[in-house]
């Protein structure tokens, strides 16, 4: 027998490079399965059909572990403060010989390098997982179940996971929340509840079904090669409006010097300039409402109020102007108005005049 | 008791003539990758304890001519398990594509595409290996036959 393994082996390792790559397999054939080769010989004797001999054999296949577990789309997801039920999806595929449960756990980074690169910053709050139930690709509230693990996934099977989270509201512009999610192969055996975890056969090999795990390491922590676990890792960044407010006067004339070099004496007429910016770089605000208490010792100027001019030079030394469209209105000595969508690195004013009294 | 054990002496040898004169066995193989610790790696056989998708196999079918004639017109087939892929390895066997109707080196035969056209047979269209011996194997001759595959 050595002998005939000895040429087999030197045989094989000159036809390894011409038999060529191994066929393009996933799981392949299912694990615990048999493969019976059985060879028959027909032969005579002196001319005379003898009975035909078979001989066979055989060898049980064992379980090969190879889940994945990736992040569906390569960018972060763009989250406004405060907003809710915000999604990052990941696929989780279980490429094993073997139908298998997926336990799975979501997890948020504290510090270091997010999956898109940002440094991760803060956390979501309510996280829960969720499996695409409907199979859409995207997260249905009410529709997709909240999950734990996927129940008897069979080989060659994938799923869809969301990661679902809230945003806090103190949340700023370019925060970044780094979420990851594990997945780690439990015995598929029972439907509706959850395996145990499948551990690699240890010691020497076995004639009967071993296991093996093929899995590669994961940006989870904990996630080695060949763990029977397979991660991988999203990120949020926050899209928010940076705006600041200014608010600038100037004394527009008197009923003594009229327009030359007017004071601030009772009947001046004084101008009021409003100025909204919203930094380059970040997120367009919109409706944003203005409310401003007029002093009681003014009086406001009828139809004086303009919202959406442009501001010329920077605050507050620089110039209102009297470009925007009237609007705005006052009720209970407080003057309000709704700006339009301040686009990044823009700005926007409400204008009014108001009299001393 | 008498009477029986001389029945089995008279019968002894016809029986051993008939049916147990030729045997075939059939064994399998993992071929498996062992690095030398120089960068390079060695293939080396092992007992299949260890097998699972895409792992190559070697088939390997012993046979022997125990009895006292030649036997003549001596045909090994060996259909291919469901789970293996032919990988080669038995130029000298004719293959089949169609689970032993038909016959053949693997360029003769022909496979008819879905689109209509005909191409050549390859390996993983195999169904069936057949070796048929032009010889007959002289009394007390034995030989090998293998060939290899792929776990699905």
């Amino acid at each position: 027998m050595s002998n005939i393994i000895k040429i087999l082996a030197v045989a094989s390792g000159v036809t390894a490079g011409v038999l060529g790559a191994t066929p393009a397999l996933a799981a392949g054939t299912a694990a615990g399965a048999t493969i019976t080769n059985t060879a028959t010989l027909n032969y005579q004797v002196g001319g005379v059909a003898q009975t035909a001999i078979n001989a066979s054999n055989n060898i049980t296949v064992d379980r090969k572990i190879t889940l994945t577990v990736a992040e569906v789309g390569s960018a972060t997801t763009s989250v406004a403060p405060g907003s809710s039920a915000q999604v990052t999806s990941f696929t989780v595929t279980n490429s094993s010989n073997d139908t298998i449960d997926l336990g799975l756990t979501a997890a948020q980074l504290s510090g270091g390098t997010a999956a898109h690169g940002g440094t991760d910053n803060f956390d979501l709050t309510g996280l829960g997982m969720f499996v695409d139930t409907n199979g859409n690709g995207s997260y249905d509230a009410g529709t997709d179940q909240a999950v734990t693990y996927l129940d008897e996934i069979a080989a060659d099977a994938s799923r869809t996971v969301f990661i679902v989270g809230n945003v806090p509201l103190t949340s700023a512009n370019g925060d970044v929340a780094g979420v990851t999610l594990v997945a780690q192969a439990r015995s598929g055996s029972g439907a509706g509840s959850q395996g145990a975890v499948i551990t690699e056969t240890s010691g020497a090999n076995t004639a009967a079904m071993d296991t093996v795990f093929a899995d590669a390491a994961g940006p989870a922590s904990g996630d080695g090669a060949r763990d029977g676990k397979a991660s991988d890792d999203d990120d949020y960044t926050v899209s928010a409006p940076s705006l600041t407010v200014t608010k600038q006067s100037r004394v527009v004339s008197d009923p003594v010097n009229g327009s030359t070099n007017p004071k601030l004496i009772p009947g001046a007429v004084v101008e009021y300039c409003i100025v909204v910016q919203n930094a380059a770089g970040s997120a367009s605000a919109n409706s944003v409402t203005i409310s401003d208490p007029l002093p009681a010792q003014t009086s406001f100027v009828t139809a004086s109020s303009f919202l959406n001019g442009t501001y010329t030079g920077s605050t507050p030394t620089g110039t209102c102007n009297l470009d925007g469209t009237a609007g705005g209105s006052v009720a209970a000595g407080t003057l309000s108005g709704t700006l339009g969508t301040i686009a990044a690195g823009t700005t926007r004013t409400l204008y009014f005049q108001v009299t001393i009294n | 008791m008498r009477i029986f054990l001389t029945l089995l002496a008279i019968l002894a040898p016809s029986m051993a003539l008939a049916a147990n004169n030729v045997t075939l066995s059939s064994l399998v193989f993992v071929e498996k990758a062992v690095p030398d610790g120089a960068g390079r790696k060695h293939i080396v056989l092992e007992e299949p304890k260890s097998v699972m998708p895409g792992d190559r196999l070697v088939f390997i079918l012993n046979y022997r001519n125990a009895g006292r004639l030649p036997a003549s017109d001596f045909v090994v087939t060996n259909p291919l398990p469901a789970a293996v892929v032919y990988q080669g390895g038995a130029e000298s066997a004719q293959v089949s594509i169609d689970g032993g109707r038909n016959w053949g080196t693997l360029p003769a035969l022909r496979v008819l595409e879905p689109d209509g056209r005909w191409r050549s047979a390859r390996a993983e269209d195999v169904t069936h290996l057949r070796w048929v011996l032009k010889q007959a194997i002289p009394a007390g001759a034995f030989g090998k036959l293998s060939f290899r595959g792929v776990v699905r």
